[in-house]
């Protein structure tokens, strides 16, 4: 019974529909039909945005700001770690490990993917700033081409047709 | 006129499906999760194929317990268009072609067809081997874009791919097709990059 090579499975979330999307799908993959022998571990990241990067130009009366815009994305930070908790256990995952960093997303996702030697890193579609015309967003996009581990994508929730339709 | 002849080919695509079950179970199972590989003739692609069968395989396996989960391996290889071989420039610039004799296209398209049997020959063996519920697929046409159609025509749950293909331009940190079908795929696309220790 060699636990010790369980592979790990990274997702990275923010609080988008796409990513809550793209934990749930990772979960039916990877974690829901193994219930009698777990093959592989969770780790669920967020990565926070430093307040500098989300208020983008210094002008007078920022400083005031900052510290509003820290509550914000710390509220989000909650959110986003309850939201995710309540998925997994929801479909019966336990996660391994449920981490906030703060800083640029793709960098926090390449050095996630190192640390805990990721066998495939999950992430949405599009995310922080999803510009509607733009067929993947630029994290998603990044990291599948700079990621050495293996990158899904997962596309936005689309509507269920008969998924028996086989013509 | 060459858009005309290519999207002729497109629709004419030739497509072979052979349904492959190793052991006596009724093929009654409900598709649930459908995953799709592409290969071609790179190692990249194979690597892909690997890695499906090594992570997935409780869900593709045609045991009782994967068969409760629905889970179908599709291979897909798709073929260069074959009336790209029918023309080839001759003489100083290219200012002169030469058609190419229906018997030399014959011979071209029967190497192809022989290419395409072998890969995907190769890919059953390993999916076999590990008794995975597989159907293999040809398409001829646009890889990229043939992979895309058959992603939306055959409601494919999972998409794989290798990171690199036939274009080894070293720069490039995944090859056109992964990066188009990471853009344009309808589903989840998995791009399976090569172990650490392959690095060239």
């Amino acid at each position: 019974m060699a636990s010790g090579s369980e592979r790990v499975v990274v997702v990275g979330v923010d609080d988008s529909t796409h990513s809550y999307h793209a934990l749930e799908t990772a979960l039916d993959l990877f974690f829901t039909p193994f219930k009698s022998n777990p093959q592989f571990k969770l780790v669920v990241l967020h990565a926070r945005l430093p307040a500098t990067s989300v208020l983008g130009f210094a002008g007078p009366g920022t400083v005031d700001i900052i510290p509003l815009v820290e509550q914000d994305l710390d509220k989000t930070a909650d959110l986003v770690k309850k939201k995710c908790t309540d998925v997994c256990s929801a479909k019966s995952v336990e996660i391994t490990s449920l981490e906030v960093v703060e800083g640029d997303p793709r960098n926090i996702m390449l050095e996630a993917a190192e640390r805990h030697h990721a066998s495939v890193l999950v992430l949405g579609s599009h995310g922080y700033g999803a510009v509607k015309r733009v067929f993947l967003g630029s994290v998603s996009d990044y990291l599948a081409h700079h990621a050495h581990c293996s990158v899904m994508i997962v596309k936005k929730p689309k509507a269920k047709h008969a998924s028996n339709d086989k013509h | 006129m060459a858009e005309d002849q290519a999207a002729a080919v497109k629709e004419t695509s030739a497509v072979e499906k052979q349904p492959e079950t190793t052991g006596a179970e009724a093929p009654t199972v409900t598709i649930t999760k459908r995953m799709m590989v592409a290969i071609d003739e790179s190692d990249s692609s194979f690597y892909a194929l690997q890695w499906v069968i090594d992570h997935f395989s409780n869900l593709l396996m045609t045991t009782e317990a994967a068969e409760a989960e629905g889970g179908l391996l599709t291979v897909v290889h798709v073929q260069s268009p074959s009336h790209h071989f029918a023309a080839f420039p001759a003489g100083p610039g290219g200012a002169t072609a030469v058609y190419a004799s229906s018997s030399m296209i014959e011979s071209v398209k029967k190497a192809q067809q022989e290419a395409s049997a072998a890969l995907l020959s190769r890919a059953l063996q390993m999916c076999r081997a590990k008794q995975i519920r597989t159907e293999t697929l040809v398409l001829e046409g646009e890889a990229k874009d043939m992979i895309c159609q058959a992603v939306e025509q055959m409601h494919v749950d999972l998409l794989v791919v290798g990171s690199r293909g036939l274009g080894k331009i070293k720069r490039a940190f995944i090859g056109s097709v992964s990066d188009y079908c990471a853009h344009h795929a309808n589903c989840p696309i998995l791009i399976v990059k090569p172990p650490k220790e392959i690095t060239t």
